[in-house]
């Protein structure tokens, strides 16, 4: 029981740890701390994926099931939401809508809303897509206007490469490098498709503590109740 | 609360609620069982907490736009994303009691008389939670979900007189809104009968239970009262690791994707709950042979306390146990190979398929024929 109790202890002051000396460098080596089972979304980074999403992104895509509104969950305050709104054409209610569906080479760029969910592995793969582009190797045939990627399942895809170093400048200093672009854009694209993550990891982390509890109340009390019969 | 019945003020206004009151402090139950004894409660809780999560979900949820409203219900919604985890991992939940339940009820064999008439309404339980499953996964209108209901609806409705009729007034045309609206009521109609073939297996169960000696046993209260809520405990401690942790645990990320009507995706989006079933159906060629082949699978179940040759008295053989547990095995490699993409999981599929059938059909007979001697 005891050492019951110090595993859960150790675990929250290691979460709390974590939190304490959380690096800005999410590259070396690569991580994502919305990832695993106590993950956190990570608003800094997040937001720079929200900068790279309207300045690059944004020219094609669109996350539509996100509004401007619902960037106050990044720490952006209600004016700076609004900001974005309006220099988007919007206002707050508005979803953040790309430019009108285009055709690339007979596909349609997708909506990025629920992107990270939709494809197997999550952020690490919108990681590995993004920085996934190559020159084909030799005897590769690609379709006209599709690019060599090493991510995407048939190694061929309609987007182009598009993230370079220093495609924005970020507000707090963090060096623009397409590797950096690619991890923040991910962790925005985690954050969009999962807005709750936080609250889920944070609600679970309770429940799990007061059932783990109930549990062993019920169990003792089953116990006690059954030896006193008759 | 008293155990006075017939004097109490409630029983003498209405005496079947003091009835129902007096059963949980009649001293006529065993004065031992196992904490499996308490599955059956389990899947009634389960039932309970889908209904009551299910019905709030219906206040959201709008057939026509079926993938954005359910987005709606998690972005939008105050705590939408919370009842519908609750809906999805509830589900998960009440698939894993139910198959714990059967497999149990297998390796004890309490199929046998005087227990048939209870495993007729388990299997029953099995047939209306796995239809309410499917109709549940495709009501989110997921990719996955969409070409389910698409292949499923027009094997329905390509069939001839009366199974096509059934079809199409169940289905009402291949896939899209107005199917979906239908679907949705059928979804709380057998959520409704659900609840009670629970019931009724309740009932069933207490009926057959073994006489207990006068003097000997126990009441309801307090002695399963605490057995049943430390059963419940638990079960919620599983439930909120998985809810909080593993919300898609089982499922698959095609079904995230909206429903496309041009575009079909790849590979098996279903989830774990009925992927042994599925895996079944993928073996045989048609629609109509699938169709067979789904009766036909619930049937063997259902014969189950005739294809037992080992009679009333029969004691239950080593050998038997053993094949239960391989049949175990062979259900969840059904589910394996129905989600598999590898090349060989049609041919593995088949041949599990092949020892379902012939687990029933051939060894039950024989090896429960041998053992009883």
């Amino acid at each position: 029981m005891r050492r019951f109790l110090a595993s859960i202890f150790a675990l929250g002051t290691l979460t709390a740890a974590c939190h304490a000396a959380r690096a800005a460098d999410t590259l070396s080596p690569l991580h994502f701390q919305s990832q695993g089972p106590l993950g956190t979304i990570d608003k800094a980074a997040a937001q720079r994926g929200y900068r790279v999403f309207e300045s690059v992104c944004a020219g094609c895509h669109a996350v539509g099931q996100v509004h401007y509104r619902d960037l106050e969950a990044l720490g952006l305050t209600p004016d700076q939401a609004a900001g974005e709104a309006v220099a988007a054409g919007g206002n707050l209610g508005s979803p953040l809508k790309g430019a009108a569906p285009m055709n690339m080479g007979g596909a349609i760029p997708p909506d990025l809303s629920s992107i990270a969910a939709q494809r197997h592995g999550g952020a690490r793969y919108i990681y590995d897509f993004l920085t996934g582009f190559a020159p084909a190797p030799a005897g590769t045939t690609l379709l006209p206007g599709h690019y060599y990627n090493t991510a995407f399942p048939g190694g061929e895809t309609a987007m182009p490469p598009v993230l370079r170093d220093n495609a924005v400048t970020y507000a707090d200093g963090t060096p623009a490098t397409s590797a950096q672009e690619a991890a923040d854009l991910a962790e925005f694209l985690t954050w969009t498709a999962d807005p709750n993550l936080d609250a889920r990891h944070q609600i679970g982390f309770r429940a799990i503590i007061f059932f783990a509890f109930l549990a062993i109340i019920a169990i003792a009390s089953k116990r006690r109740v059954w030896s006193a019969q008759i | 609360m008293t155990t006075h019945v017939k004097d109490s003020w409630m029983s003498t206004r209405l005496p079947c609620l003091g009835g129902i009151c007096a059963t949980y402090f009649q001293k006529n139950r065993a004065a031992n069982a196992p904490y499996f004894a308490a599955l059956p409660f389990l899947i009634a809780m389960a039932a309970a907490f889908l209904t009551l999560s299910g019905a709030v979900l219906a206040v959201y949820y709008n057939p026509w736009h079926a993938f954005d409203s359910v987005q709606f219900i998690d972005r939008n919604v105050n705590n939408g994303w919370l009842i519908r985890t609750y809906h999805a991992t509830g589900t998960t939940m009440i698939f894993g009691v139910t198959y714990l339940y059967l497999f149990r009820s297998l390796l004890r064999r309490a199929y046998r008389a005087p227990g048939e008439f209870v495993w007729m309404l388990s299997v029953k339980l099995l047939a209306v939670l796995m239809l309410t499953g499917w109709l549940g996964y495709v009501l989110t209108g997921g990719a996955a979900g969409y070409w389910s209901l698409f292949n499923a609806a027009n094997a329905a409705l390509s069939m001839g007189g009366l199974p096509g009729a059934v079809g199409l007034w169940f289905f009402g045309g291949p896939a899209g809104g107005d199917t979906l609206a239908r679907l949705e009521v059928f979804h709380a109609l057998l959520a409704v009968a659900l609840l009670l073939v629970v019931w009724l297996l309740h009932a069933s169960r207490r009926a057959i239970a073994a006489p207990v000696a006068s003097g000997k046993g126990v009441a309801f209260y307090p002695y399963y009262l605490a057995q049943y809520f430390a059963a419940l405990a638990v079960f919620a401690l599983v439930f909120v690791v998985l809810a909080f942790y593993a919300p898609h645990l089982g499922t698959s990320h095609m079904n995230q994707l909206p429903a496309e009507s041009l575009a079909v995706p790849l590979g098996g989006g279903v989830p774990w709950y009925l992927a042994p079933a599925a895996g079944m159906l993928g073996v045989f060629p048609g629609s109509g042979l699938s169709i067979v082949a789904a009766i036909a699978a619930i049937v063997v179940l259902y014969a189950l306390p005739w294809l037992d040759r080992s009679g009333r008295a029969g004691r239950c053989g080593k050998l038997y146990g053993f094949f239960t547990w391989v049949l175990a095995l062979d259900v969840i490699g059904l589910g394996y190979a129905a989600n598999s993409s590898s090349g060989a999981a049609p041919t593995l599929a088949g041949v599990f398929t092949a020892w379902y059938f012939f687990h029933f059909l051939v060894l039950t007979p024989v090896v429960t024929a041998m053992e009883a001697e």
